[in-house]
């Protein structure tokens, strides 16, 4: 298949993008793109701007005050200066008539919140909270079982309780995920495989579009600079066609390279030590049918691109054209983005294996959730269809839209060219 | 045997038929001119001749075996509709177009430093060719053509857009390959260069060939019983002579042809006895371009005076 000419083609190719200043620029960029999105993500649910929180906790009486007042002597929020907890009793007074006094304060933020803690509280373990923010999550994930430790403690202070007895209720349920496989281990799971599914999806999806804008835009110039001709009369289309594909597609590879390499080291070293939560778990099996997908998916695609180029003589009339393109792209992507919440239900299941749906829904099911092998099986055989069928009607339209002049071509036109022997 | 022989190509679009059972040979060592109006169909005919277009019909033999991707790499193409790499720097250029032909190596570049230095472009082989002028541009596209040394040369409107100093070096080496044994066809609709250049022409019109063979043949055909008058006043009433076959008309020139060489004579006697002020009169000589206008002229090109009146 490949021949000399095909090779002084994608030779062209592959040295015109790869040293192109935009290629280079692109490649550094979009991986710190990718990682700044996620690392803002990142940053914004675990900032928490609540060093300096002065709280009040106000019992119903001295001796639950003391209780409160020692065990948050020996909470980490305390010690280590996070927050500033005064103590108070209610001294009679409803929870609304104590916060009255101190509204003032409240409201310049000079206290940041009272917790009521009505004398009924020992029983039901109800409390107020009044702040000009009352609906803040990181102050109650703070102050909750430290509360909850106080009221146990006084609850069961009359009743015989032994020490573990008292452990054990004081305790709260901890849920930790694990990871369920084929294989005889099975594994803890933290969110670095859900990461790293978002990774996967992230650049099939920029190097598709990337890699196969810039072939487009290729097919384009070579067409409307009418070079195109020339060559014709040293190679025919369809080896014009595949040389530029595969180049094209040689110069994707690399590009992922770039990106996996960096993750591909986190993963499998310990240089980076990531917090155990986010621990990414990248078989090689799973790189490899990743790189299988990619290469599959960026033929299939740029088949596409190409023909699309060749029915256009101007990058403006081929972006209004190219929105069936984004089509194929778009949607796919989109459920495998939305894959973390739902990676076994049947949407998923279907769409890993229909074509284009497959190109992207598939690598980010496996890398969430342990996929049957028939499936995988079907997913690759529909791929690899899919990829031959594109190549040969994406060929046609090719060798016919590249000499094409005149109006400009619509899709009805395609329907025509299809048929040319 | 011929260095190419095309065979009833035929080529249609959309079911019109844009060229219909073309045939023609090229003799070695010959410059051939394809020759007709714009939209005859030279176009699609050399381009059927360098595969870039799969003709419906038809082939095409290159000394004698069907034209394959040997004659191809042997030959070079220069269409019509030019173009380059604007991004590419000319000396990459021309070894890209090399390469594309199986010539690579020093001894093409070797050949393109030469090329470049005769065209006083070697101190900008580094440049883009968006850098280039337009002149320089076509000079680059020319020598990409032939920087592979190339037997066959295929020239589409070689001349269109050229000014008269471009014009005149390709014309040079143009006669310098022929002199070198290679192969040359090119098409134009321009007659006086294909007069002045070609061994061998054929002439299409409306995509079917209208005139073939070696040009000095077809001139000394036509020439025979052809008259050239310039002439002052209304020479209508030639027209009604018996043995006036054809008069046309430009302004104060114009074209008899008569049915026998003999009646050439008549034809001044007639003119003298008439009172027309001839101011020249030549005999048995013609032009391609009148015999082009001959055969395939139509009201848009030529005005042939019929029932006495000067148009």
């Amino acid at each position: 298949m490949l021949n000399r000419r095909i090779l002084v083609i994608l030779k062209r190719e592959i040295l015109t993008r790869l040293f192109s200043k935009a290629f280079i620029i692109m490649t550094l960029l979009i991986p710190l793109f990718m990682f700044g999105i996620i690392g803002f993500q990142v940053f914004v649910n675990t900032y928490e701007s609540d060093h300096g929180t002065t709280l009040k906790i106000v019992a119903p009486n001295t001796y639950a005050m003391q209780k409160f007042q020692a065990a948050f002597a020996q909470a980490d929020v305390v010690k280590n200066g996070t927050y500033k907890i005064s103590f108070d009793t209610l001294g009679g007074k409803t929870g609304e008539a104590y916060t009255q006094e101190y509204k003032e304060k409240l409201l310049q933020e000079k206290l940041n919140g009272i917790f009521i803690v009505p004398e009924k509280a020992l029983e039901n373990k109800e409390i107020n909270y009044y702040s000009t923010n009352p609906n803040n999550p990181t102050v109650f994930g703070k102050v909750r079982s430290v509360i909850n430790e106080v009221l146990i403690d006084m609850y069961f202070k009359d009743r015989s309780l032994s020490k573990s007895d008292k452990e054990f209720v004081r305790k709260g349920v901890n849920f930790e995920s694990f990871r369920v496989t084929k294989n005889q281990k099975i594994e803890e799971e933290g969110s670095g495989n859900l990461i790293l599914s978002f990774i996967f999806t992230f650049f099939l999806y920029f190097s598709l579009l990337m890699i196969g804008t810039n072939l487009m835009r290729s097919v384009i110039e070579e067409k409307s600079s009418k070079i195109v001709e020339v060559i014709l009369s040293s190679v025919n289309a369809k080896e014009l066609m595949i040389g530029k594909i595969l180049g094209t597609a040689i110069t994707g590879l690399v590009q992922m390279a770039i990106w996996l390499i960096p993750i591909v080291v986190v993963a499998q070293t310990s240089l980076f030590a990531l917090p155990e939560n986010f621990q990414i778990k990248v078989d090689l099996w799973m790189l490899g049918y990743f790189l299988y997908n990619f290469v599959v998916s960026l033929v299939t695609y740029l088949g596409i691109f190409a023909a699309v180029g060749a029915m256009f003589d101007s990058d403006q009339d081929a972006q209004s054209g190219m929105w069936p393109v984004m089509i194929l792209i778009m949607i796919p992507f989109f459920i495998a983005m939305g894959l973390p919440a739902r990676g076994d239900n049947s949407l998923s299941m279907i769409t890993s294996m229909l074509p284009f749906t497959a190109l992207m829904v598939m690598p980010a099911r496996l890398a969430l959730i342990s996929v049957p092998a028939w499936q995988v099986l079907v997913s690759i055989v529909v791929n690899i269809g899919l990829m031959l069928t594109t190549f040969s009607l994406a060929g046609k339209i090719y060798r016919v839209g590249i000499l094409a002049t005149g109006k400009k071509a619509t899709y009805q036109d395609l329907v025509k060219w299809l048929k040319i022997k | 045997m011929h260095a190419i022989e095309v065979k009833n190509l035929v080529k249609r679009f959309d079911g019109i038929t844009a060229v219909e059972n073309v045939s023609f040979t090229v003799p070695e060592g010959a410059i051939f001119g394809l020759i007709g109006r714009n939209g005859a169909g030279k176009t699609t005919t050399l381009r059927m001749l360098m595969n870039v277009y799969m003709p419906d019909e038809g082939e095409v033999l290159v000394r004698g075996a069907s034209a394959g991707h040997e004659f191809r790499e042997r030959s070079g193409y220069l269409p019509e509709e030019r173009g380059l790499y604007k991004k590419l720097k000319v000396f990459e250029t021309l070894l890209f177009f090399a390469e594309l032909k199986n010539a690579y190596g020093k001894e093409v570049e070797e050949k393109a430093v030469e090329y470049l230095k005769k065209f006083d472009l070697y101190d900008r082989r580094n440049s883009k060719l968006e850098d280039l002028s337009k002149g320089n541009q076509q000079k680059i596209q020319f020598l990409s053509t032939i920087i592979h040394n190339p037997d066959f040369l295929v020239l589409d409107e070689p001349f269109s857009g050229l000014d008269p100093v471009n014009t005149n070096i390709l014309k040079e080496i143009i006669l310098d390959l022929k002199k070198q044994g290679k192969v040359i066809i090119f098409s134009t609709h321009l007659m006086d260069f294909a007069e002045r250049m070609c061994d061998t022409i054929t002439m299409i019109d409306k995509g079917k060939v209208i005139l073939a063979g070696n040009l000095q043949e077809i001139k000394a055909k036509f020439a025979e019983g052809t008259v050239k008058i310039v002439c002052d006043g209304d020479i209508g009433y030639l027209q009604d002579l018996p043995y006036v076959e054809k008069l046309t008309t430009f302004g104060n020139t114009a074209t008899v042809k008569v049915t026998e060489g003999g009646y050439v004579q008549d034809v001044l006697k007639k003119m003298v006895e008439k009172d027309t002020r001839v101011h020249s009169f030549i005999s048995n000589e013609i032009t391609l371009h009148e015999i082009f206008i001959a055969l395939a002229g139509d009201d848009n090109d030529v005005h042939v005076q019929s029932g006495g009146k000067n148009a």
